[in-house]
This record gives structure tokens, sequence and C-alpha cells, in this order.
């Protein structure tokens, strides 16, 4: 027997673990709480000030977060909850903040009025509010529609991904109402970035296709002007909203962040749902293209079929000679990971540790994707829902063997400490400049991904002098 | 009519006893902005809350202790990485937050069990990690869990533990400053005098209200060190938990941000007689007078003026280059309260610029006696600004630069005007001599940067605005 | 003449000197004795007082208070013992006015701190 033959494994069927974080307690979170995600849908919206019923903090905070990200400034207003409204209800401090909205930015038409934990369990009657304001607004204002918005996210249930399919799917109960057929596509892309909303605009116009996006995000990217104009804005319309009840149909990207509204739509205007996988990677883009063909009947076109074989050919450069076998951790939105798993294995990489989720066990048990992960894997792979960041760094600390994290900036210290090279990606990435602007989605999304990955990979070459000659001649 | 009623508050005029406009001979006996009430709903207020006060400004700081929150994940979440104070053991406060991950059956049935699971998890998970606080959040309070019991349990089966409680929900008072507040008084109440230390010098002080941004405490150390005064406590900056368990070993309390820490000294004067010597800790000219005053206290007088001679010769002629530069520079200041009053003489008296508006977040009346008193008169003072106020603000005063948060910066940025980070600083620290001169270079460059004159540019005109040849000189 | 003093005292002390402001009446009362005493001492060229933690402190507030008097107001180094007192009397009454009472400041009576 060679000491070659030794040391081969005997082969056996990979294995792929779907576990829960077995402790009750969070070291730290991956993700923000439920009004963090309202937030953010909100923000989507154009003529649109989200207002938070809590503590300032629930608010104060979350603007900041926006403003890592994006580095960017977004409105949001508080309803700035005191001891007084926790003992007799703070329903007035909506209504007075309704009013002083409408006061101050005679523009505004949509008001999401979202709840937190503390004004769950006091059991402020938003509904009942929103009567009340709207008779008020209508004798102040009578010129002026004011859409007022229930969105019903406690922090003790879900997490930002869940209510930012909350408030999305509130706005478009509320706001969505049938008429003519539009002709028009929905698409619910989830919690994406404006990088991702440029791309899906692109693929729409390429395919010839009307659509719109809930929510259109492309101007959080915003200009320094001349004049100092302040053009930081979500850009879906009320029009928009109110149209998406008339569209041929809906397409949604997203399972956790995007399915509900879309099903919404389905169930209350038979608006035709479409649910695709997430198109992180190749193969997950393909889907979405024919799915895009299918429902609208117009044909893939010439410049994708170029666009996909530019991101092939690259990603052609790099995965069996550096990315195969490299092992991945990966963390972040559930839709998010298990689609960048895909891409992994595209690469040949080894997404060994996927961290997802909030408290959805149930559903993540039955989500095709991480059953077809099971036939997909060749390697051992751990998937942990209801996931914390310590369930990252405790596996390192134990000797798990990664040479690559991708995952968003709370897991900075994760990486630097364990000195893993990290690709940011999802939300938020403050710690790297410009992430928001790039897309992740598609095929541009994954080809600019997979150079990150390796442009990651050769830096820690350089610093760290393992193998950095390698590149003396790429 | 010096209290300002401005355009965009016609709709909610009770602002008007908020913005105070200084004219000459006035003072605050007749005007003092109402402060520490009530935000209006709905204004865009840039207010937090009293969690917050407590734990993300005061208690997060402390380098040696889990920071465990018992609700639900965003309260952690949103106080993580929102913070630039680091510590000498490799920043282990910023690295970590704690939550008891709080959902709707702990809401129904109390989340007590979930709250002693969770501090056990947290020790096992990091052995060597002995200390915590405590924190309730909103909902954790509305349900009334008893987490000081809980605590006691936990204390008693573990004795090589010690864990402090903050019963402080965000809906707490008006703004986080009621969590500074509560952070104080719960110490002094529950943890000063538990604990005893080796005395190493015949001079020993606290030094109270100072959180160590971008190294604030660790510079301001160097003096302490060359002095040979023992801090027994630091509150909090770089500070351990074990060392504010001694503060009552101290012979002299040095407090900075009154605003934050005022009341922890105050205590200890009434409780055990240790003299409260209020400094200001950015500047020059303040710096060496607080310093004056610390070594006349010791009767070290001679080694105080040595040092500030060192100081003075080391960083003085960098700090009146960048003075000769930004003379006449037009500066607002939004931040929380303290800084306003700290700022506006020592970048008059150091630095030649003009401070022209200033709001405070969270800044009670005493803020703005102090402030009124030493700022200019043309200036603003305003309580709880909100966005709208803000807008109209710049049009009338037309500062050069911001000193502000980052979300705010942001905003201002597409008006062409430069922010600093005056919160957490641009590249601090800005304490001490060397610090100011650090403020006095962000503030150069912020001022000197290329791209706000490039985007007032608009390519379409036919004889665009020329930028001056040269923008800025080398420092 | 003496108010156009005491004015100069009164706007370097209000712009200058913190414990004048400290957060409840009764610290701004023994702050502004205790400081303007030990001045008053300095002045007349008396021994001050340092004993006690709390005369140590109100000292070296004083202290740095007389110094810039006499490097900023040239005048007061010629004052006599009785004018010094006269002068530091006025001083105290103006800023127990503004500071104490006739200041809005609404916590300052609050009997907790």
């Amino acid at each position: 027997m060679t000491t070659c033959e030794a040391e081969t494994p005997a082969p056996h069927a990979a294995e792929v673990k779907l576990i829960a974080r077995e402790r009750a307690g969070i070291i730290n979170p991956m993700y923000d709480c439920q009004p963090a995600g309202a937030q953010y849908a909100g923000i989507g919206i154009r003529d649109c000030i989200p207002l938070v019923h809590g503590g300032q903090g629930c608010t104060m905070f979350v603007r900041l977060l926006f403003a890592q990200h994006f580095k960017e400034n977004f409105d949001v207003a508080s309803t700035s909850l005191h001891e007084d409204s926790a003992v007799f209800g703070g329903v007035k401090r909506i209504e007075e903040g309704v009013m002083v909205l409408a006061r101050r930015y005679p523009g505004l038409r949509v008001i999401p009025i979202i709840t937190t934990c503390s004004t769950e369990v006091i059991g402020d009657d938003i509904e009942g509010t929103i009567k009340n304001c709207q008779k008020a607004l209508k004798a102040e204002f009578p010129e002026r529609e004011i859409h007022l918005v229930p969105v019903h996210t406690p922090s003790f249930k879900g997490s930002h991904v869940s209510g930012y399919a909350e408030c999305v799917n509130s706005v478009i109960q509320a706001i969505a109402r049938k008429s003519a057929p539009s002709g028009k596509l929905n698409l619910f892309p989830g919690w994406v970035n404006p990088g991702d909303v440029v791309l899906l605009k692109h693929y729409l116009k390429e395919m010839d296709i009307e659509g719109t996006i809930f929510m259109d995000t492309e101007d959080f990217d915003s200009p320094m002007l001349p004049t100092k104009e302040i053009d930081t804005h979500g850009c879906t319309t009320v029009e928009d909203l109110r149209d998406s009840a008339n569209a041929i149909a809906s397409v949604s990207l997203a399972r956790y962040e995007g399915d509900a509204a879309a099903k919404f739509l389905k169930n209350e205007f038979e608006v035709p749902f479409h649910p695709v996988d997430t198109p992180y990677g190749i193969q997950n883009t393909d889907k979405l293209l024919r799915e895009l063909s299918r429902v609208t009947g117009k044909p893939i076109p010439d410049s994708l079929v170029r666009e996909r074989g530019i991101a092939l050919d690259a990603m052609a450069d790099l995965a069996h000679m550096f990315f195969a076998n490299k092992q991945v951790a990966i963390f972040g939105h559930p839709d998010l990971v298990l689609g960048l798993a895909d891409f992994c294995l595209e690469l040949e990489m080894e997404p060994v540790l996927l961290l997802i989720g909030d408290d959805k066990g149930s559903q993540y048990k039955k989500d095709a994707r991480i059953k077809a992960l099971k036939t997909k894997a060749h390697f051992d792979m751990e998937i942990v829902h209801n996931a914390d960041l310590w369930e990252l760094e405790k596996r390192i600390k134990a000797g798990l063997r990664l040479d690559l994290i991708m995952g968003h900036s709370k897991g900075r210290y994760v990486a630097i400490d364990a000195n893993v090279p990290m690709v940011r990606v999802g939300f938020p990435t403050f710690d790297r400049a410009g992430c928001y602007r790039h897309p992740a989605m598609g095929y541009k999304g994954a080809m600019e991904l997979a150079e990150t990955c390796a442009n990651a990979l050769f830096a820690h070459m350089e610093y760290t002098r393992n193998k950095e000659w390698i590149l003396n001649t790429w | 009519m010096p209290m300002v009623l401005l355009k965009c508050d016609k709709d909610i005029p009770e602002r008007e006893k908020h913005i105070y406009l200084k004219a000459p001979n006035e003072d605050t006996r007749e005007f003092l902005p109402i402060a520490n009430a009530a935000t209006i709903p709905g204004t865009l207020s840039e207010r937090g809350c009293a969690f917050c006060g407590a734990k993300l400004v005061i208690g997060g700081v402390l380098k040696d202790t889990i920071q465990m929150i018992h609700g639900p994940l965003g309260c952690a979440y949103d106080t993580w990485h929102t913070k630039r104070y680091p510590t000498d053991n490799d920043h282990f406060n910023m690295k970590y937050v704690w939550s008891t991950d709080m959902k709707e059956s702990h809401i129904v049935f109390g989340g007590e069990k979930r709250l002693e699971q969770s501090i056990h998890e947290a020790f096992d998970e990091m052995p060597g990690i002995k200390r915590m606080i405590v924190y309730t959040t909103c909902p954790t309070a509305l349900i009334g869990d008893d987490i000081r019991a809980v605590v006691r349990k936990v204390m008693n089966e573990r004795p090589d533990v010690d864990i402090f409680t903050v019963e402080c929900p965000g809906f707490a008072g008006v703004s986080q400053s009621k969590g500074h507040h509560v952070l104080n008084i719960g110490w002094i109440n529950d943890k000063v005098a538990t604990m005893e230390k080796e005395i190493t010098s015949e001079y020993t002080m606290n030094f109270i209200g100072d959180f160590n941004i971008q190294g604030d405490t660790q510079l301001l150390q160097t003096y302490w060190d060359r002095l040979g005064i023992q801090v027994i406590a630091h509150f909090t900056g770089n500070g351990t938990y074990d060392d504010l368990r001694c503060m009552q070993q101290a012979q002299l309390n040095v407090v900075n941000c009154a605003r934050s820490s005022g009341y922890i000294a105050n205590e200890l004067k009434k409780r055990y007689g240790i003299p409260r010597l209020d400094i200001d800790s950015w500047g020059f000219n303040y710096m060496a007078e607080g310093i004056r005053k610390i070594c006349a206290f010791f009767g070290i007088e001679e080694k105080g003026e040595a040092l500030i001679a060192e100081e003075y010769a080391r960083w003085k002629p960098k700090l009146d280059w960048y003075k000769a530069r930004l003379k006449g520079k037009k500066m607002a200041i939004w931040t929380g309260g303290p800084r306003l009053w700290h700022w506006t003489k020592s970048v008059e008296d150091d630095l030649g610029v003009q401070v022209v508006a200033m709001s405070s977040k969270f800044g009670h009346e005493e803020d703005f006696e102090k402030v009124i008193a030493r700022g200019q008169e043309g200036t603003y003072y305003i309580d709880d600004g909100n966005e709208l106020e803000f807008f109209e603000i710049l049009e009338l005063v037309k500062p050069d630069v911001i000193f502000t948060g980052p979300r705010v910066g942001e905003l201002i940025k597409k008006l062409h005007i430069p922010y600093v980070n005056g919160h957490a600083y641009h590249n601090g620290p800005y304490m001490g001599f060397e610090g100011f001169v650090n403020l006095a270079r962000d503030m150069y460059n912020a001022v000197h940067n290329p791209i706000r004159h490039l985007a007032a540019i608009d390519i379409r005109d036919e004889n665009p605005a020329e930028l001056p040849e040269k923008i800025r000189e080398a420092a | 003449m003496m108010e156009d003093k005491l004015d100069d005292l009164y706007g370097y002390v209000q712009e200058r000197c913190l414990w004048q402001f400290f957060s409840r009446s009764w610290d701004r009362q023994e702050n502004i004795d205790g400081v303007l005493g030990q001045a008053e001492a300095i002045l007349s060229g008396n021994p001050p007082a340092r004993g006690t933690p709390m005369e140590k402190l109100f000292y070296v507030d004083a202290r740095t208070m007389v110094d810039d008097f006499r490097a900023r107001f040239p005048w007061i180094r010629e004052s006599s013992p009785e004018e010094v007192k006269q002068l530091m009397d006025g001083l105290k009454s103006r800023l127990v006015e503004t500071v104490i009472t006739k200041s809005t400041n609404r916590e300052l009576k609050h009997h907790l701190y």
C-alpha cells in the first residue's frame, strides 16, 4: 500500500445538516429587529416618511444603520413614546405625529405606521387610530390623500427580514386597487441593494418587459448636484403600489422577503404568482430569465446571452485555479445565503457553513433550496438557523478551517481575529466603500462577486506570504 | 424677541421656546431654551432612547464586561458597531453584544427564565469574563420581569461573578439622558465601595465622563502617568468594572462630561466627601487650565507646569499653523449637549473659529446656561433640533463646517457643506493637546476638501466658477 | 467705576468657570461662596485655607481665576483689601442672581441628583 493510498479518505456520503442555535441567548446578532426591516421597506417608497410607533431609539439607530450602509440620509419619524404612553397608551402620539408630518411635509403621500415591541405590548389600536387620523386629515387637508398604513412589526417576532416582508405586504394591501390591466410585471426582489435594482431594471429593459420593482431603491445612490438638491428617496410611487393589483404577474425572487406581498396579490386580485430562486449565481439567474420569458412571452435577447458569457468567461479563470476546495462560511439573510451557496458551488468552492435566519425553523425545513443542497453538496455542510455570529466564531475557535467568509459588516471582527479573508455582501456593508452600488444578483453580480472573492484571497496571500508568487505570472 | 420661531415651525409653535438667538446685553436670566422636555412626535428629532444612554454611552464602554440586554435582539444589534471607543485589551467591548432574544412566548409567560439561561450561557461561553451588566428594555420593563431577582439567583450560584442591573427601558425619560442618570445612580447605590484596590500613589483621582472616543482616555492617561497621579477609575473610557467599584478611594473627582456623569460625581461628593472638579479636556487653553487645577489640588504645580510646557512646545506650533488657516471660518455644532459648551470657546480661542449655530440632542437647561454664557452673540442655540430646522438654520448662518453625526453629515454633504464627526471623531483622539491638533487638522482637511468645490460647478455653464489653483497647503 | 470692574469680573466668570453651573442650587451656592472666599483671601494677601478637600478644591479654582484676573485686569493688583471684599461681594451677588435666584433652570431645586 502506498502512502498516497493510505491518505485517501474512505468515500462517504456528504452530510448536509440543518440545525438550530441551541443557546437561548444571542451573542452578536446577525439581524436587527422587525421594525428596522419595516423602515427599510418604507424608505423605498416615494413621498413617504415612515412613522415608527415606539421609543426614539427604534428610529434613531435604524436611520444611523441606513446611513452607515448607504452613506446617505433617510427620513424616518418617531412617535417618541414615553412613560405616560406606556401607562395610558400611545395612540395620541400617533395622531399628533401624523398631523405634524402632514403639516410640515406638504408633498407627503404615504405614512406607514410601524409598531414596535413596546407598542404591541401596550396594545395600541393602530387601525382605529388610523381612522381617526384620516378624519382629521380630511378636515384639515381636504385636497390631499395621505395613505396611512398599519404595519405590525413587534420586535419579539422574526427579525428585520420578516419586518421587511411585513411592511411591503402591508403597504401593498393598503394601497393596491383593481382597475384596468396594466400589462406590467411586478417584481419583488426582496431586501436588495440599489445595484441589484439597477441590474433587474436592465434585464427588464433588455427583454422589453414593462415592470415595476417593489421597492425601487435605485435613487438611494444619489448625487451631489450644483443645485444642492437632495434627491435621496425611494422610487416606488403610490401609483406603482396601486397598480400592482393590475399586473400580468408577480415574480418574487425571495421566499422570506418577497413572497408574502406577491401571494396577497394572487389571493386578492388574481395576479399570477411566480416564485423563482433568488438569482445569485449563474443558474439561478438563468431560472429568473427563463421565468421572465415564460411569463411574458418575450424572448431572452442576445445581449443577455452575451452578458452571461462574459460572466462565465471571467469566472472560468478563477474557479478551478483559485476557488476549488476552498471552504467558505456564509451568513446573512436566508434568501441571500442560500443563493450564495449555489454561487459557491458553481465556482467549485465548498460552502461548509451557512448561518441563516430567525425563528422560522419550520419554514426552513420545507425550503426546497435547502433540500436541493443536500443532493448538490459533495462535502459536509452545516446549516444553522436561528443563528447568531457566535455560531461562526466558536466553530472557528474550535478548529473549523475556513478560506473565506462571505457576509455583512457586523461579522467583521470574526474574520479579522481569525485572519480569514472576508467578502462583504448583504446588509449592512458599512466597512467597505460602495458595496451597495454593485449588484450581487444576476450574471454581472456573480462575476463581480467572484472577482471580489478572488481579490480578497489574493490580498490575503500577499499579506500572509502564502504562495503570493503564484500571482507572478497569472 | 430673541427666542426664535422658525418658518418651518409655524405648525409647531411650541418650538419657539427651544431656539434662542443670542443678542447683545442678554443673559440666561431672561432667555434660556427649554430643554430635556418631551419631543413632539413626527418632528424627525435626532434623539435616541434612555436604554442607549445607559448601554451604548456608559456601560458598554467597559472593557471586561458582558453587556446582557434583556429584550428582543434589535436593542443589542443597534447598540453595537455604532461607537468608536477602543480599549487596550483588543476592543472586547466593541466586538460583542448579548441579547436574551425575547420572543412572543416570553412576552406572554415572562422572560426571567430566558434571562437566567442567557446569563449562564454567556459566562459559560466566555469563561475568562466574570463581570456583567444586565439591562431591561421596553418590553421586559412593560411585562415586569424582575431582573434583580434573577441576577441575585445567578450570583448565588456563581460566586466568582458580579453583575450590575440597569433598569432603564427606552421609553423612560425624554432622551438618552435618562439612561445616563439611571446608570450613574444605580452604580453608586449598588457597586461603589464594594471593592478596594491597591493605592500606588499619594495622589489619586477618578476621571469621570470621558469614554475613550478614539483613544481620548488613553492619551490623557499619559499625562496622569507623567504627573504620578493614580487614576482609581475611569468612568468609563477604557475602564474596568472592578475599578469602578473602588471609586470611593479617590481624593478627587475630575469631571469632563458633566451631562452624562455629573450625577455620580455629585453622589461621590455627598456620600464620601470627595470634591468634584469640572474641567474641559478639549482645547489647549482649557486642557492646560485643567492640568493646573489638578496639580494645584495635589500640590504638584511644578510638575504640571513642566508637562504643559513640554506639550506646548511640541504641539502649539502645529495648532498655530492650523489657526492661521482656519481663522474666521464658521462652524456649527450639532451633537449631544456638552460638546457645545466644551467646544464653542476653545475653537474660538485656539483656532479663531466662530461657532454660529449649536444644537443639542439631550442637553439640559444647565447645559444651555453654560453654552450661552460662553458662546457668541448672533449664534443660534437650539434644543432638540429637527431636520427642517437644520435646513433653515443653515440658510441663516451658512457654516463652513459642521461637527455632527454621520447621518446628518451625509445629508449636508448634498448642500456642499463638509462635516466632521462630532461624536466619534474623524481621526482622533481630540482631547488633550495632541488631540486638539487632530481636531484642527480634521477641520482644515474638511474645509479644504476639493470635492465640495467641484460639486458647485455645473459643467454646462459657459463660464464655470474656477477652482483656486491651490486649494490646500502641506500641513 | 466699581460697576465697570464688576462687569469685567462677572464676564470672566460667566465665560470661564464651570463651578458656577453645577446641577443644583446648593452646589452652586457652595461653589460661589467657596471659590470667591478663597479668591478674596488670595487677592488680599491672606493665606487661603487648604486643610480639607473642599478647601483645596476651592483654592485651585480660585487660584486659576485670580491668576487670570491679574493678567486680564491689571487694576485688580492695585485694589485694597476693602475694595477686594467689595468686589467679591458684588460678584457673588451677581452670580447668585444669574445662576440661582433668577435662573429659570427647572432642575436647580430638585432635591435629588
